[in-house]
């Protein structure tokens, strides 16, 4: 009863919206990293020119080293700390619910309403001090100090995307059987125990897949830095795409730009296939 | 405490007070408290902020929680003298086409991948697939450039048309058309419905749930998209309230109280809307982690 003509009526405008937005433009970055192009001047083929520049810039290495301290205190974080609330919400106690829509709730919150929020506990005379300044700690001023920043925002992001992962270790660990906790309490076995034997290993295929997606997410990561310090102070808090989109649309240098994000790419490609690898060992 | 919070499955109820259950709960109710407090008093610390009038200090040590005397001046000041109803209106506007047109483009990619037999549709299949996978970080600095180029730059249509077709979309609303009998159709060929009868009239309101899912998921993307309008719209006159928050932090760095009470009026929206569709919300979540 369906025609040819009609399957293609249907998918025109949908692919060809996807080929200009997304398809061609993925093509476009690829040749572009080999440019110079400033959007005013005509295009200028430089080979790889770019990717050399890249290596030798300290902006960018500068930029990778933040990227990947921001990486490896967000990702173990937001790994570990899901798992533990979810947990939690994971009981049958009264109002739990609640407790899990609050605690997915920052899910939806913009990353400029983020921003400004964190700006003010962070600030010297901000709530965060406060706390400190209650369990005996001097406060220092999070966001314009370059050893503090990082770790700021790493809060931040964690406190901003627990709720998140913590849905898909809950949907994980609805599918341990209760009877396993049964014999195990039978056994004797305690809080720690039991979780360490029973959860962590039904769940493992759910902890590689979150160690997956937090890592990508935490190397794309720039809107953050962008609304709550632009980098500073200093470039300290200046992570990969966040120079990508400072090169590009400050500086207009599209084709050292585009460079950029090729490698940082081709980065998440090696890690996302390492974890893959990680993964086909250790089905479950 | 380890033994005490223990989640205990065996359902046995005893009559007599079970202290081991007692300290359990009280365990897990402390951390659940804990980590509410952590997760929400930014959003107590500014709310009250724009509730504070002028005596009120707004960072000190210790800090003064609660306003001496609450006050909605903060909220008629910005209201009246910030263009925040404008930007509003603008994000409502925006919102809606960024919700409307990828529930109707993505079905109309879908629906002949979920049920027609056409040659290629393996390989368009697989190529929408392939998409999925490149980061939108990549493909931004090509995405400007074509907006610019085919003259969309300051113009909403720049901003709605760079989310109108998702590769995630698609993948979705095809599960949802893949889940209809085939008998359906027929039956609606037997009486003589034509291809866009059968789409409009039938497919389309079948696959609801799923329109669901991809409705929120929409709206969550439109209402907080702060990038692209950041680099499309050039006229103050036409920013989403993400955007014109973050020019209004910047001009009134020194009021918190004005930028406290914007803060929460951007968040009022998204927290109806989540108490009164919060079941959607979590389902729509799972889906979108098929992306991943």
């Amino acid at each position: 009863m369906y025609k040819t003509r009609h399957a293609w009526g249907f998918l025109s405008i949908p692919l060809l919206l996807l080929f200009v937005f997304t398809f061609i433009p993925a093509i476009a970055a690829f040749i572009l990293s080999f440019t110079n192009y400033n959007v005013f001047q005509p295009i200028e083929w430089l080979g790889l020119d770019n990717y050399m520049r890249a290596f030798q810039d300290e902006k960018f290495i500068n930029a990778m080293f933040n990227t990947v301290k921001y990486w490896l205190m967000v990702t173990p974080a937001l790994v570990v700390v899901p798992i533990f609330v979810a947990v939690l919400v994971n009981q049958k106690l009264r109002g739990i619910k609640i407790f899990r829509l609050i605690f997915y709730f920052p899910v939806l919150v913009s990353v400029v309403v983020t921003a400004l929020l964190w700006k003010w506990m962070f600030a010297q005379e901000g709530i965060i001090n406060y706390f400190l300044s209650l369990i005996g700690f001097e406060g220092v001023g999070w966001l314009i100090n370059s050893t503090t920043v990082l770790p700021a925002l790493a809060f931040v992001t964690v406190w901003q995307g627990f709720g998140y992962y913590m849905l898909f270790y809950l949907a994980s660990l609805q599918g341990v059987p209760d009877a396993l906790y049964e014999s195990a309490e039978l056994d004797g076995a305690g809080f720690w125990k039991k979780h360490l034997h029973i959860t962590i290993p039904m769940i493992k295929p759910m902890i590689f897949f979150v160690a997956v997606i937090s890592t990508m997410s935490a190397f794309k990561e720039f809107t953050l830095m962008l609304t709550m310090t632009k980098g500073g102070p200093l470039d300290a808090s200046t992570t990969a795409v966040l120079l990508v989109f400072e090169e590009a649309f400050q500086r207009l240098d599209m084709g050292y730009a585009s460079a950029i994000s090729f490698i940082l790419f081709i980065i998440i490609l090696i890690i996302t296939l390492i974890n893959q690898k990680l993964l086909d060992k250790n089905p479950n | 405490m380890t033994q005490a919070s223990t989640i205990t499955r065996t359902g046995q109820t005893k009559k007599t007070f079970n202290y081991r259950k007692f300290v359990r709960k009280s365990v897990s109710y402390f951390f659940l408290l804990l980590i509410t407090c952590i997760t929400i008093v930014p959003f107590l610390w500014t709310l009250s902020s724009s509730l504070k009038g002028e005596q009120d200090v707004i960072f000190s040590i210790p800090p003064q929680f609660i306003p001496s005397n609450i006050t909605l001046d903060n909220f008629k000041t910005v209201w009246t003298t910030l263009p925040i109803p404008r930007y509003l209106l603008n994000s409502v506007f925006l919102t809606s086409f960024g919700i409307v047109l990828p529930l109707v483009l993505c079905s109309f990619a879908a629906y002949p991948l979920a049920r027609m037999k056409f040659k290629g549709r393996n390989l368009i299949f697989m190529l929408i697939i392939a998409t999925m996978m490149i980061p939108n970080e990549i493909t931004m600095i090509p995405v400007y450039l074509v907006i610019n180029k085919v003259g969309l730059m300051g113009s909403y249509a720049g901003v709605i048309i760079t989310a109108a077709v998702t590769p995630l979309g698609i993948f979705l609303m095809r599960q949802g058309f893949m889940e209809i009998p085939r008998e359906v159709e027929e039956s609606a060929v037997i009486d003589g419905a034509n291809v866009w009868q059968i789409f409009w009239k039938l497919m389309f309101p079948m696959v609801k749930p799923m329109l669901g899912v991809l409705a929120i998921l929409s709206f969550i993307g439109a209402w907080n998209n702060f990038l692209w309008p950041l680099l499309i719209l050039d006229d103050p006159n036409k920013y989403p309230i993400t955007l014109g928050l973050y020019q209004l932090q910047g001009t009134f760095t020194a009021n918190t109280r004005l930028i406290a009470a914007g803060a929460i009026i951007a968040l009022l929206p998204i927290i109806l809307v989540f108490v009164f569709l919060q079941r959607y919300f979590i389902e729509a979540a799972y889906s979108s982690s098929v992306k991943g």
